[in-house]
Parts: structure tokens; C-alpha cells; sequence
């Protein structure tokens, strides 16, 4: 089931420029874990004859950070928020291979 | 004499040629296609200003009561970058001394540059005038050593809050 997006005010500073914070909800989080495709790892491969962008990775990798941001949005929306503040996004190579893709924010309402 | 001339062409020049020539050529044809990339970076750098030294992208959290903004939204962008093959084997030589890899440095300066360049657009797109708080992530995604991947790959993210 495709969950429905949401759209929330989100910032990566400590407020919502030109609202206000009326109240804080803690803390959302939302993440993901991907693995590489191998057919698209032995392609990428070969274009590393040149280097350059891969552009399969920079594709799958936006995809996954925005199901992620997704998630976090969903829990944000669960608990009554209009906006996140403070929004981090962070990336670690889990297992060879695997990406996992996390971002967190505090939920707030703003007016 | 003509024994010893076969043996050196046959066990050393040989090998060491054709061990040679796919980093030599990947290291010929990767300078040649990414000063391209370096050339159509400098055009849009030209044309939205560079990201570093730019009044309009600022790296600092702006005070609530100083930021006047009608609208505010999270902007992101990201590319993914891996060197040549022949990038990949000066870096192993280099390895055994240490030391500076220039070669490899300008992958990574590329690839930073054109994920600000791609948040730039991204904020031109959405009407915003200024992006606030900007950050640049790097991670590693795909490492070609130890047959745990075929590839090499650099992730940079670029993120920030625009304003207008």
C-alpha cells in the first residue's frame, strides 16, 4: 500500500523562518536500507572507465532518501504536526553493498 | 642473445604493457571526459554563480527574528561520483608512498561543486531566493576492492532551507 504524501513546512533551521513554533512534538525519524542492484553495479563499474557521475546511483539514491523522508513525514503528520525543524539527513554504508538512509527532525506546530 | 631478448619481451615487456595499457588508457580517456564535465560545471558556474563565495548560500543557522520569509521549503540534491580505472590504479601506486592524490581530489571537488550547482537550480525552480543553512554530506557507496562491488563510488548531498 502506497501511503498517501503529506506535505508538512520543513526547514534544516532551528524554526520555520517567518512562523512561529506554537508547540514542540519531539523528535521523528524515518529511514530506509537499500542495496545496490547488481546489474546496475557492473554497469556503473564499467562507466567508472571514465569516472564521472553514475547516474544510476544518484537516481536510486534520491529515490530511497525521499521514501525515507516520506516515512518521516507520515510519522510527523500521525502526531499532529504542520512542519519539521531542524531536518538532518544521514547516509551509512551498512553492509557491502548497502546503503542505510536515515533523516530526523523535530516535529512542530507552527502557525 | 636472441634467447635472452625473447625471455625479457616475452615475460617482461609483454606483461608489463598489457598490465599497463587498461589504466593508461582509462586514465587517458577519464581526463579527457571529465574535463569535459569540469568545462560544462564552469558554464552553469558561470551562469548561477560558484557555490562557494556566495552571498545568496550561507552555511549558518540565521537567527528566528532576522530570517523574514513567506515561504520555506527543504531543498536537497544529490550526485554520485567514482573515479577512472586508471584514477583507481595511480591511487594504489600512490598508496605504497602516501601522500596527495590530486587525481582523485578533483573527482570529489567535481562532484561537491555539482551537487551545489543542482541544489542552486532546485532552489531557482521553486522561486526561492536565498538557501539557508546549507550542508554537503559524503558518504561512500560502492567500494571496487575485495570483490565486494564492481564500481567505486562517492555519494555527495547537498541540503538546506530555502527561502523567499
Amino acid at each position: 500500500m502506497q501511503p498517501q504524501p503529506v506535505a508538512l513546512l520543513m526547514s534544516n533551521v532551528e524554526t520555520i523562518p517567518g512562523k512561529t513554533i506554537v508547540n514542540s512534538l519531539g523528535l521523528v525519524s524515518g529511514s530506509t536500507v537499500r542495496a545496490k542492484h547488481l546489474g546496475k553495479d557492473i554497469f556503473a563499474g564499467l562507466k567508472n572507465l571514465v569516472g564521472g557521475e553514475l547516474k544510476a546511483y544518484t537516481e536510486l539514491l534520491n529515490e530511497s532518501r525521499n521514501e525515507a523522508l516520506q516515512r518521516m513525514m507520515m510519522e510527523a503528520h500521525q502526531r499532529g504536526a504542520n512542519g519539521i525543524v531542524n531536518v538532518r539527513f544521514a547516509t551509512s554504508s551498512v553492509a557491502a553493498g548497502a546503503s542505510e538512509l536515515f533523516v530526523y527532525g523535530t516535529a512542530v506546530v507552527v502557525e | 642473445m636472441n634467447e635472452g631478448v625473447v625471455f625479457v619481451v616475452f615475460y617482461i615487456v609483454i606483461p608489463v604493457v598489457t598490465g599497463l595499457a587498461v589504466p593508461m588508457t582509462s586514465w587517458l580517456l577519464g581526463r579527457w571526459y571529465q574535463n569535459g564535465l569540469f568545462k560544462a560545471l564552469e558554464v552553469t558556474e558561470a551562469a548561477q554563480g560558484k557555490g562557494f563565495g556566495d552571498a545568496q548560500l550561507v552555511s549558518y543557522q540565521k537567527k528566528q527574528e532576522t530570517i523574514a520569509a513567506e515561504y520555506t521549503t527543504l531543498l536537497m540534491a544529490n550526485i554520485v561520483v567514482g573515479p577512472s580505472w586508471g584514477q583507481m590504479f595511480l591511487m594504489w601506486v600512490k598508496s605504497l608512498f602516501g601522500g596527495a592524490l590530486p587525481s582523485y581530489a578533483s573527482v570529489l571537488d567535481y562532484g561537491r561543486r555539482e551537487a551545489i550547482q543542482r541544489l542552486k537550480v532546485q532552489a531557482k525552480e521553486r522561486g526561492c531566493t536565498s538557501i539557508v543553512n546549507m550542508r554537503v554530506e559524503t558518504s561512500v557507496i560502492t567500494t571496487a576492492k575485495g570483490n565486494d562491488s564492481k564500481s567505486s563510488s562517492v555519494e555527495f548531498l547537498a541540503y538546506g532551507t530555502g527561502c523567499r
